[in-house]
């Protein structure tokens, strides 16, 4: 006889599951609310006020942590971008790696490795159902 | 079951009361930064990049694979390997086993020089560059496209484009389409379409940021179902125990949280002639001089759509099937959420065979 699951008669377990059960009943009347024009205008509103907000401390913000000669947020950003490219250019590198590889493996006279080489494209579906035994 | 073998305790100096008392629990130790794994592993190699843009080409699982390739193509605003979390959590891999020859679009993380790339960018320039490339590189003249949600908009829209363009003289390079959890109708996004209506002021967000932060989207989705977090976090605090649950779990919420930055450009045109005007649906949909027109789309299209997905809810989506042309069509919902739906355990056991069950039989 299977041992029955004691955990889930425990009041955290229970409340949780509570939770899980409602939500979608919940979200649906936030959502509800969410969608209505007058408080959408708020909301923007709201968004516009804290986009300057923002601004205004990320400003306050650069200006104190240089005086403490620390990273900006806009330092990390920078350093991101500068990534970013370096990725970018890595994955340019490694296309034109993968060009030459297939170029070369196309040559007559390359002995192309196992790594190169291509599998056959004849596969079927009815071959493929058959193997499945579906 | 829990794994109650006697580990040793990784946690770093946490050899205390607290974990002995863990481990005598069944809790072992575990390396709970390193718990989700490595993610997007399968195998790949990139063999065109521009800009941002990597488009990817797995390496084949199988000596013997379809003749037509297909081109996964991801949304602009999430990470790619959603559809590639881990090995045997993975689209990829599953289409790979069954002998795909799969490639990927990485559209990559906008910069600031990128604000003002735009649908035309996307859809008449990087798309198109990425079908020649996958056609070139697999020696193939026709594809298969896979799009999920804004990946799956882009692929109809190039299909649309594309298709009017060649008119009914010529076969085009597309042969099956897939859409995944596509929105068509915005209509159908009521949530979305309130807050950015004629309130929202699109230029001041990109003018301060140029391209949309990725916290910002990562907020306005999750508004659109604003207890979500906390029943998924109570759900998952009830299945602790069930060690492959909370791993599946943590992956896809270490997704969730790596959003993207939404191109400035692409933003704006989806806001105005999306969401506000719904161009599309009402056939005025222009992306450069070309229109776009469900109508025009004739090659076999799937569309695979998920019972709960309120990001990309039914009456966004449905018109995708009703407005093409094609002769053979199909919409199949399945069980699950946005996210479940191609990469949860229903994805696995429903959406994965029964979109390798479509394709196989039209490559």
């Amino acid at each position: 006889m299977e041992q029955p699951n004691w955990m889930s008669l425990s009041p955290m377990h229970l409340w949780r599951d509570w939770i899980a059960k409602n939500e979608a009943q919940w979200s649906e009347t936030v959502s509800r609310m969410l969608k209505d024009e007058h408080i959408s205008k708020v909301l923007n509103r709201q968004l516009g006020e804290m986009q300057l907000m923002h601004r205004q401390f990320s400003e306050l913000a650069q200006a104190s942590l240089a005086v403490a000669n620390l990273p900006s947020r806009s330092d990390f950003e920078a350093l991101d971008e500068r990534m970013g490219r370096l990725e970018d250019g890595l994955a340019r590198l490694s296309a034109a790696v993968s060009d030459l590889s297939q170029a070369l493996a196309a040559s007559p006279s390359f002995k192309a490795p196992t790594s190169l080489k291509r599998p056959l494209r004849t596969r079927k579906a009815s071959q493929a159902a058959m193997n499945t035994g579906g | 079951m829990l794994n109650t073998e006697p580990q040793p305790s990784t946690l770093l100096g946490l050899h205390s009361p607290a974990q002995r008392a863990l481990e005598k629990m069944g809790i072992p130790g575990m390396d709970f930064a390193n718990f989700t794994g490595q993610l997007g592993v399968t195998p790949k190699t990139t063999i065109d990049a521009q800009g941002t843009l990597k488009l990817h080409h797995f390496t084949p699982m199988c000596d013997e694979v379809y003749r037509v390739p297909v081109l996964i193509v991801t949304s602009l605003v999430n990470q790619p390997y959603i559809l590639d979390l881990v090995p045997g959590q993975s689209m990829v891999e599953f289409l790979l086993k069954k002998g795909f020859d799969v490639y990927m679009i990485e559209w990559g993380r906008p910069r600031k020089e990128h604000r003002n790339l735009s649908l035309e960018d996307h859809v008449l320039d990087r798309l198109p560059a990425c079908v020649n490339k996958v056609l070139s590189h697999s020696g193939e003249s026709q594809l298969s496209i896979i799009g999920y949600c804004v990946g799956g908009l882009l692929a109809v829209l190039w299909a649309a484009i594309d298709a009017a363009m060649r008119g009914k003289v010529s076969a085009g390079p597309l042969k099956n389409l897939v859409c995944m959890a596509t929105p068509v109708n915005s209509d159908g996004l009521e949530s979305l379409k309130t807050w950015m209506g004629p309130d929202f002021d699109e230029e001041a967000l990109l003018a301060e940021h140029g391209n949309v932060p990725a916290e910002w989207v990562q907020n306005a989705l999750r508004s659109l179902r604003p207890f979500g977090k906390v029943a998924g976090a109570a759900n998952l605090l009830n299945q602790a125990d069930q060690e492959a649950i909370v791993r599946s779990n943590l992956r896809m919420g270490k997704w969730e949280t790596d959003n993207i930055p939404f191109p400035g450009g692409v933003f704006r045109q989806m806001v105005n002639d999306f969401l506000r005007d719904n161009c599309l649906i009402n056939g005025r949909w222009k992306i450069g001089a070309y229109s776009a027109d469900l109508a025009a789309i004739r090659v076999p299209l799937l569309h695979l759509l998920a019972q709960d997905d309120h990001i990309t809810p039914y009456a966004s989506s449905r018109d995708l099937v009703q407005r093409v042309s094609s002769s053979d069509r199909e919409e199949v919902m399945i069980k699950g959420g946005h996210v479940g739906l191609v990469a949860g355990r229903g994805a696995q056991m429903r959406m994965w065979p029964a979109l390798e069950a479509w394709l196989a039989q039209r490559s």
